[in-house]
């Protein structure tokens, strides 16, 4: 069961009655019994390791929460300022223990789950035999999202920046929100806990907005990111050496859209169906290929992942015993640029887990190292990027912002055609094509044609790309396009209501052998 | 006090200086690098230690947000 599938609409209509007819004070069962039937009927997913990060989680926030009042009842019987910094010590000591043992634990899981389907071969080749119960592990579905989110509440409650949750349910619904379980955006339970426990009373105006956002993003989906595919597909499954350098190029800008309408589409529909409800998700995407560099780019693209990453991760580590004796090792050896150094170990840290967390080869690993070195040479060269400018005479304007953003996008091109290409053997082909062979002409000839989309898709995608481009420059701009819309005069109103249903009814990419249901970051 | 941090907030950031919006960190007025920086040099000026759990948005929103962080751990 898919966000597009009539079985989702129908569990989404249901949920939606029971929600606002029900007495308030049962809305947030509601929201549970929904995903929990999405979550094992919808998705066939496999419960027990979420119940089982559910209990975990449950029980270190207990122990936390525990622990926590323990150490403000002793402080207050403690008199000298030495005896309470012990104190807090030493109970802050049994705190990072059971948080890591926790975070071990289900890190583990994670790690077990994602590595054993590639674990398998290499088993079997080195012990000659088969692997056994290994053969038939299956990742559950959204245990990359619900794991990391698990953790930051665990993260978080530790550190006292959100309550300790003492209903074991309410762990469950945070965990396995129905419009969010899969691909997030990644919640943070101060800011759900407190949607949740609200009573909720309808309004026209939400619903609406709710819907014309999942509307949105299916037609995101549908109408832009699978048609995109079809194309990406065929050239990028075509025998490489084949295919022009040109015709690649076209295929991996195709990929960069594809991947944003994909991932931005499911997100639109996710945080449409949960504001049916009242309930507000995080934003994980500002319009990120405005961006004029790439740490910029990564501040506007699944805008949760890196900011858990940054605060469990580049905080965690640069604040810790450890990343402080680094930096003050590094300073006062190399002074200003030894201070950088521990940010810079921090920065390939993110970047290197960010890779593992997306996918399980080594185009992922490479993939991540390489942001982790472009973002680490920004830091160290911003200073002479300044003084190269001055010398250069460069005056900030509207085309100096265009050549950034056109190096933005330069840097992500180059990055995606990793992690698109079947293998590396297969990426070194597509770099070496765009020197080699880069053959502008194929484009303007029939070989443009022969990979899945004929002349008149092409006309479509150019005109649903520049139906995205304006309502994204109108966003940017820092108006709400439905708020925008809904001040409209009636019938342009419902002009633009009626055009985008009717494009994404006639022109979305259903069925026939190629399937819309899944969505790419599904898999990560 | 404050004329320190705002010392060091010009250092490493001006635009920190005369911000008013929500969040400057949401905002990318201030990043996670400047943060670093401006907390190692908050730590070495008033000889204090911030904790990670303090290095959230909520408490970089702006400059007056920072100084309250400051003043906080003072006087504990």
């Amino acid at each position: 069961m898919q966000f597009t599938s009539y079985a989702f609409i129908i569990l989404w209509m249901f949920a939606f009655a029971l929600y606002y007819l029900l007495p308030k004070k049962m809305q947030w069962y509601v929201l549970l019994i929904a995903s929990v039937l999405f979550y094992v009927i919808g998705l066939k997913g496999f419960p027990l390791n979420l119940l089982l990060t559910g209990i975990t989680t449950y029980c270190c926030g207990l122990y936390l929460k525990r622990n926590l009042t323990g150490e403000k009842d002793e402080l207050i019987r403690c008199g000298d300022k030495e005896s309470k910094k012990a104190l807090k010590a030493a109970f802050q000591k049994k705190r990072k223990r059971v948080q890591i043992i926790y975070i071990v634990f289900n890190l583990g899981l994670l790690v077990f789950y994602k590595y054993a389907v590639i674990a398998v071969p290499v088993i079997e080749r080195m012990t000659g035999s088969r692997a056994g119960f290994l053969e038939n592990v299956m990742m559950p579905l959204g245990i990359s999202f619900y794991t990391l989110t698990a953790i930051s509440y665990v993260i978080d409650a530790g550190r006292e920046n959100c309550e300790v949750e003492t209903g074991f349910l309410k762990i469950i619904l945070f965990l396995s929100y129905f419009p969010s379980v899969t691909q997030g955006p990644f919640n943070r339970f101060a800011q759900m806990k407190e949607q949740f426990e609200k009573e909720h009373v309808f309004r026209y105006d939400r619903m609406l907005f709710g819907i014309q956002r999942f509307v949105w993003g299916a037609f995101k989906k549908m109408v832009i990111a699978d048609r995109l595919g079809i194309f990406v597909d065929g050239v990028y499954g075509a025998e490489s050496s084949a295919v022009a350098g040109s015709i690649f190029i076209c295929a991996t800008v195709f990929y960069m859209l594809q991947l944003y309408a994909d991932f931005s589409g499911y997100i639109d529909m996710a945080a449409g169906i949960s504001e049916t409800f009242d309930i507000v998700l995080p934003d994980n995407f500002k319009r990120p290929y405005f961006s004029k560099s790439v740490a910029e780019f990564w501040r506007r693209w699944h805008i949760t992942l890196g900011t858990w990453f940054k605060d469990y991760v580049m905080f965690s580590f640069v604040m810790s015993g450890m990343g402080r004796k680094i930096t003050k090792a590094c300073k006062n050896k190399w002074n200003d640029i030894g201070r950088q150094i521990t940010p810079i170990i921090g920065t390939m840290l993110v970047w290197f887990f960010t890779g593992i967390w997306h996918g399980r080869t080594v185009s992922y690993m490479l993939w991540g190292v390489y942001y982790g070195v472009i973002m680490s040479l920004s830091l160290i060269l911003e200073p002479s990027f300044g003084v190269w400018k001055e010398k250069l005479h460069i005056r900030d304007g509207k085309v100096w912002s265009f050549v950034r953003m056109a190096r933005t996008w330069l840097i992500v091109f180059l990055a995606d055609v990793l992690i698109r290409s079947e293998s590396l053997a297969q990426a070194g082909k597509v770099y070496g094509s765009f020197v080699t062979r880069l053959n502008i002409r194929g484009l303007f000839s029939s070989e443009l044609t022969s990979y899945g989309l004929n002349k008149y898709e092409f006309v479509l995608l150019f005109v649903v790309l520049l139906i995205w481009l304006a309502v994204s420059l109108t966003e940017e701009r820092g108006e709400d396009v439905r708020i925008y819309l809904s001040q409209r005069p009636v019938i342009v109103r419902w002009v633009c209501y009626y055009g985008i249903v009717v494009l994404l009814l006639i022109t979305g990419i259903y069925g026939g052998g190629y399937d819309t249901a899944v969505f790419m970051y599904q898999s990560f | 006090m404050e004329e320190k941090i705002l010392e060091i907030l010009e250092e490493h950031c001006e635009e920190a200086l005369d911000y008013n919006g929500e969040s400057m960190m949401e905002d990318g007025i201030i990043d996670s690098f400047t943060v670093i920086n401006v907390i190692s040099d908050i730590e070495d000026e008033f000889d204090i230690e911030i904790d990670a759990k303090y290095v959230v948005a909520e408490n970089f929103k702006n400059k007056e947000a920072i100084i309250a962080l400051v003043r906080k751990l003072l006087e504990e």
